[in-house]
């Protein structure tokens, strides 16, 4: 009841003029950085950082939040109307987002979106309210065994993101975890297949893979296949119908789950909850190999996860002051630059402080609704630019995003390596979606493994004596038997036909 | 009727030699320490597990019935002459970003595309190569601080960064 009452007072403080401005043009800016491939959240916060040093703390770090969850559906936009995910988050949403563009359903795509990621945000910010404390304590249970198990689930669901090959969706997964192995070794720091690049010591950015197996190889796809085509939409079709809002409804709400739970882990990163929603759903689909061909549900789940992670992800550095990924490290950078420290005591000592920065997400993700839903149909408009036009603009951004990534030509030449690889995957129906996902489980999982082994000084029951990872373990042999099942009756069905 | 058989065996043969290429590398790494799994030991499991998916890919390929090959595997040869534009622009972009500055660069790149990929009227060229090029420079590298290179003979542009900056 007191937190509600500090509720009230925190909307009393957001709903000022001048906050409501800050919190409008945050939601702009992230939307926009959104929009621009290469240019992330974090380095979008991180730019617009130094604008806010003559703000007011609240101001501020409404600004930067509204920056932060903006630019999560900025992302979607590029991934639903022209395959180049705009952000790496954003990268599944092509699969299903884009197909039903080129069905002339972007805006219902958009939309859905937009409306996934209020209900998923606004979740994600009752659990602040509600339940901060006691689920951050659970979340603080998860040291490395805990992390490789849950990584391990992730994979486990990896052949569930096939299409028509289990064989082609592992070796899709296996090149990804390949791929994760290049640069230095995460626990001795030795190079691993650098063959002495040391542009390679890095390893290679989540941007040219996504950005290539994504956006360069369709560009390769169409522009090889396709005479000029435009789309066109018309304005009744910009909105989703009864049947894909009634069909959105679980897969929000599972996706709110997902990317509220997966939030409270310090150190996920917001790929990986929109990965494993987007895997539960086509698992739980009574229709999963449509999945790719343009099915709502893909396009709600992860973007209402990738919201609710992005909320989510406030409660540890809200409740206890550990920042759980790079932009919210920025966040709580404005923090401290302006004299507050995040955490338990930021309660008692600044609590109009915490309240009005609180209510400004409910208010926040309001304002991405509200100015995002009618700008669908200028969005969509753009695919009515002419193909060579259309193509060309896209191509030069994506060089500028490449780029961008780490001041880098080298990434802008790995982008068209992975465009070359993303074409010959889709000419060989070869999923793309198990490589992205294994690159980003790979490396936190093989981290989570060695650190584990050693605390435990090389002992492997340790995944087994710690209930938390113990039953994690359970969940993704469950997962590893029904795909295996899946498979056996696979085989049985192709050998009676 | 053309099938994926030969596609497949192909893939199958490339992938084995690649699970082949990264075991060797590997074996030049730890793969096991007192504290548990070194640098080498998951780059080896990997490799064999590749190697193992490329022979059922190749079982699959020979002797399994062969999934028909798609209306679209191969294309006319403008459709592939506008594919090999894309590539021949990106790699224009990344030898010369760097040496020539990203806005003589575009200046290429955004006409050579344009032209290639379709028939667009000779003024929206010069106006999307202009706006692409140059406004876009600024637009990030002022408006939102993203660093794109400024090559040496970008002095052309002196009197506008003079102007801008």
């Amino acid at each position: 009841m007191e937190a509600f009452h500090a509720l009230m007072d925190g909307f009393a403080v957001c709903l000022q003029w001048q906050y409501l401005f800050f919190a409008v043009l945050g939601c702009l800016v992230g939307t926009l950085i959104g929009v621009l491939p290469g240019v992330g959240p974090a380095a979008g916060t991180a730019m617009l950082l130094p604008l806010t040093f003559g703000m007011s703390p609240i101001a501020s770090i409404i600004m930067l939040s509204a920056i932060y969850y903006g630019s999560m559906y900025g992302g979607t936009i590029t991934s639903v109307l022209v395959n180049v995910p705009g952000e790496a988050a954003s990268a599944i949403t092509c699969l299903d987002g884009y197909a039903m563009a080129k069905k002339g359903r972007a805006g219902s795509a958009l939309a859905i979106a937009a409306i996934g990621s209020f209900i998923g945000g606004n979740v994600a910010t009752m659990g602040l309210v509600l339940l901060a404390l006691p689920l951050t304590a659970v979340a603080l249970k998860f040291g490395p065994p805990e992390f490789f198990s849950l990584m391990l689930i992730g994979l486990s669901l990896a052949t569930t993101l096939a299409s028509r090959s289990v064989v082609r969706a592992l070796i899709s997964a296996v090149l990804g975890l390949l791929l994760a192995m290049i640069g230095m070794d995460p626990v001795l720091g030795v190079p691993r297949f650098t063959f002495g690049e040391k542009e390679l010591l890095d390893g290679i950015g989540i941007v040219p893979i996504a950005m290539g197996l994504f956006g360069i190889g369709e560009l390769l796809l169409t522009a090889e296949g396709s005479k000029s085509s435009v789309i066109h939409t018309r304005l009744r079709e910009m909105w989703p119908s009864w049947q894909e809002m009634k069909a959105s409804i679980w897969p929000i709400f599972r996706g709110t789950g997902i990317g509220f739970f997966l939030g409270l882990i310090p150190g996920i990163g917001v790929l990986v909850p929109t990965f494993i929603s987007y895997a539960v759903e086509k698992k739980i689909s009574k229709t999963p190999e449509k999945f790719g061909t343009g099915m709502i549900e893909g396009v709600a789940a992860p973007e209402t996860a990738n919201n609710a992670y992005c909320n989510a992800a406030m409660i540890p550095l809200f409740t206890l002051g550990v920042p759980g990924s790079a932009v919210i490290a920025i966040l709580m950078s404005a923090f401290m630059m302006n004299g507050l420290i995040p955490g338990p005591f930021l309660f008692q000592e600044h609590p109009d402080i915490a309240w009005a920065v609180i209510a400004s997400f409910y208010v926040g993700n309001l304002i991405l609704l509200i100015m995002n839903l009618p700008m669908i149909p200028i969005w969509v408009s753009f695919l009515r630019i002419s193909t060579p036009i259309l193509y060309t603009l896209i191509l030069g951004f994506c060089v500028i995003g490449a780029y961008s990534a780490h001041n880098s030509v080298f990434d802008v030449g790995l982008t068209l390596a992975f465009g070359f690889v993303g074409y010959a995957f889709k000419k060989l129906d070869i999923p793309l979606a198990p490589m992205i996902l294994t690159v980003i489980l790979g490396p936190l999982m093989e981290r989570a493994l060695r650190q584990s082994l050693e605390m435990s000084r090389g002992d492997f029951t340790i995944f087994f004596t710690r209930p938390i990872s113990a039953a994690l373990l359970g969940l993704a042999a469950v997962f590893v038997a029904t795909s295996l099942m899946k498979m056996a009756s696979q085989v049985k069905e192709d050998r009676v036909a | 009727m053309p099938t994926m058989r030969r596609p497949y065996q192909l893939t199958a043969l490339v992938l084995f030699g690649l699970s082949g290429f990264i075991a060797y590398e590997s074996l030049k790494l730890k793969y096991y320490t007192s504290l548990g799994p070194g640098p080498g030991f998951f780059p080896l499991w990997l490799s064999l597990a590749m190697a193992a998916l490329a022979a059922a890919m190749f079982f699959q390929a020979t002797f399994k019935a062969p999934e028909p090959r798609p209306a679209d595997f191969r294309d006319s040869r403008t459709g592939y002459l506008r594919a090999a534009a894309i590539c021949v622009a990106w790699i224009w972009a990344t030898l010369m970003l760097e040496r020539l500055g990203y806005r003589l660069t575009m200046l290429v790149f955004f006409p050579v595309l344009l032209f290639a990929l379709g028939r667009v009227k000779w003024w929206l060229v010069v106006a999307i190569s202009l706006l692409g090029s140059v406004a876009v420079f600024y637009v990030f590298s002022v408006g939102l601080s993203v660093h794109l290179p400024v090559g040496p003979f970008d002095g052309v542009f002196e009197s506008i960064d003079d102007l801008v900056f």
